[in-house]
């Protein structure tokens, strides 16, 4: 028990000083910026200051604009994401389970998920348009992929035995979906609403940047077409913060889920 | 049939048994071949024979995990059709719900059973105390060595106070230490409770030492080849180093090397 104190101790030591590393590597790239934009060699429309930059993100976020914007994007990044979770993992187990489906959807996944889905974004515009509708549906589609194949692979992966120890204790045999089955493979449902979720953010962004509207992305693309510079690069600097929430937020949430998990105990002893 | 051992009636009857697996890809294999045995209620049986034999298959057979193609069998007078809390099981490699505690794992099949919650925990509480887990119900199994991983299986188990215990190689994951502690609790456990058990190994010692009646299976495809009486007038470590005993294992070993050296040249 010992050991595994010191061990946990020794972890949080090289954690925190990993993370001073890592975002010592931020501010070294953070620095080079500033360093290289007032250097001369470019000039300010090409690389504004990180400064000036930040000055205007400051400002968006002051006059509410940035709220706003970070409200429009991921509110069709969550609710796509949400989407894309519940029909994912209830598509999923019906592939693994029911083989006529599994028929039907196996190949489809099996050629979809791999494939670079915005391709297809020509297609929304020209059947849904390029409003809400037609954003949400295009990021469903890029995000369920992942969680369908993680679900098939989570619930065909239970060992058997977690089923037969279920059965023999008495529970039936409709018990044993929730009950074994999605606990068993939860780890690797995450894994797979892990991936979806960024590729939720990432075509929400996508998506305004093309169709426009409000958001992110489509002030982004406004801001370019004003040849609004440090508009451009601030909002490059605010997708990247909330990206980094979006993925802490899931590591959180992984971690509350799975304190059973060997991830989250460390090794077992002995 | 060999007489003696149990009280005489039959808690599980195997008759003309087969199995075939059909796996997804290459040929079927016929795991099982006609095996018929009886085991007596109380009895402490140990199926032996090596590797790759059918053990675990019958005994998963027998606890209605796998269809019974061919042939019947009969638990307490009926036909075995699936799994129940009439039949424990305990498995190699424990099969705990690892997303639960020792104590909520012991708890599923109380839970099961309908009992009010406090007499689960208590229930609970009785059995982990019994397997001398005492001090980790709140541990998940992650965090358990082997042997009190199996110890937190055979409390789940036990909980639901099953006539019959299936084990399938419980004590093979573990190492030669834990294991004697291991069998030596189980044989306490089986003379307080007096359950039927059936007891998969590959171990000659250990089923010799363990069973009141060891059936000694051939090479695939499976048959019972031989019951031999292992029932002794002595008990404890001395056992070990009594002449009959010495016999036994002696006798049981030479039924096994034969198959294990035809399961070797049948694989190859
Ligand atoms: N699911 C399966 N699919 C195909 N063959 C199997 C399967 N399970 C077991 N077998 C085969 O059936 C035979 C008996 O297996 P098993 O009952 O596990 O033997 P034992 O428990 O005595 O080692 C072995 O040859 C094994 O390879
Ligand atoms: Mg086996």
């Amino acid at each position: 028990m010992a050991r595994v104190a010191t061990g946990r101790a020794h972890d949080l030591v090289g954690a925190t000083l990993w993370s001073v590393v890592q975002s010592g590597s931020i501010i070294v790239v953070l620095i080079g910026w500033e360093l290289l934009a007032r250097s001369g060699l470019f000039t300010a429309f090409l690389l504004p200051t990180l400064s000036s930059v930040l000055a205007r993100v400051v400002e968006d976020a002051t006059s509410g604009l940035l709220f706003f914007d970070l409200a429009v994007t991921l509110y069709r990044a969550v609710l796509g994401f949400a989407i894309a979770a519940v029909a994912g993992i209830a598509l999923g187990i019906l592939i693994a389970r029911i083989p006529a489906i599994h028929w039907l959807f196996d190949p489809i996944v099996s050629i979809g998920f791999p494939m670079p889905k915005v391709a297809f974004l020509p297609v929304f515009m020209l059947w849904f348009g390029v409003y809400d509708f037609s954003k949400i549906s295009m990021i469903v589609f890029n995000a369920i992929f992942p969680v369908i194949a993680a679900t098939v692979a989570g619930t065909q992966g239970v060992d058997k035995h977690l089923v037969w120890s279920a059965r023999s204790l008495g529970a039936k045999p409709g018990e044993i979906l929730r009950e074994i089955i999605l606990p068993a493979a939860l780890p690797q449902i995450l894994t797979g609403l892990q991936v979806a979720l960024p590729t939720a953010l990432i075509v929400a962004i996508v998506t305004e940047i093309i169709m426009g509207g409000d958001g992110l992305g489509a002030s982004m693309i406004r801001a370019s077409r004003y040849a609004d510079s440090p508009g451009v690069f601030a909002g490059i600097v605010e997708i990247a913060a909330a990206g980094w929430l979006v993925i802490k937020g899931v590591e959180w949430l992984r971690r509350r889920l799975l304190v059973w998990h060997q991830e989250t105990q460390g090794l077992a002893t002995m | 049939m060999t007489e003696g051992a149990g009280n005489g009636a039959a808690a599980i009857r195997v008759e003309e048994v087969s199995h075939q697996y059909l796996p997804a890809r290459g040929r079927p294999v016929l795991a099982l071949d006609r095996v018929s045995l009886e085991v007596r209620e109380r009895e402490f049986l140990a199926l032996l024979g090596p590797s790759g034999c059918g053990k675990s298959t019958l005994l998963y057979l027998i606890g209605g995990f796998l269809p019974i193609g061919a042939g019947r069998i009969e638990v307490g007078g009926r036909a075995v059709t699936e799994p129940g809390p009439d039949r424990g099981i305990v498995f190699q490699h424990f099969a705990l719900f690892p997303w639960k505690t020792v104590r909520e794992n012991v708890m599923y099949g109380l839970a099961k059973q309908g009992l009010a919650k406090d007499e689960q925990a208590r229930r609970a509480q009785e059995f982990i105390d019994l397997v001398k887990l005492t001090g980790f119900e709140d541990s998940y199994p992650a965090q358990l060595s082997g042997g009190m991983k199996q110890r937190a299986a055979l409390a789940r188990t036990l909980a639901i106070d099953p006539q019959i215990l299936l084990m399938d190689e419980p004590f093979g994951a573990l190492d030669a230490q834990t294991r004697i502690l291991m069998q030596e609790e189980l044989l306490s456990i089986w003379q307080r409770r007096r359950k039927t058990v059936v007891f998969v190994t590959h171990d000659v010692q250990e089923a010799v030492y363990l069973a009141e009646r060891v059936a000694v299976m051939s090479a695939r495809p499976g048959r019972i080849k031989e019951i031999v009486d292992c029932r002794f007038s002595l008990s404890g470590p001395a056992l070990f180093k009594s002449p009959e005993f010495v016999e036994r294992v002696d006798h049981v070993w030479n039924l096994v090397r034969g198959e294990a050296i035809a399961a070797q040249g049948g694989s190859a």
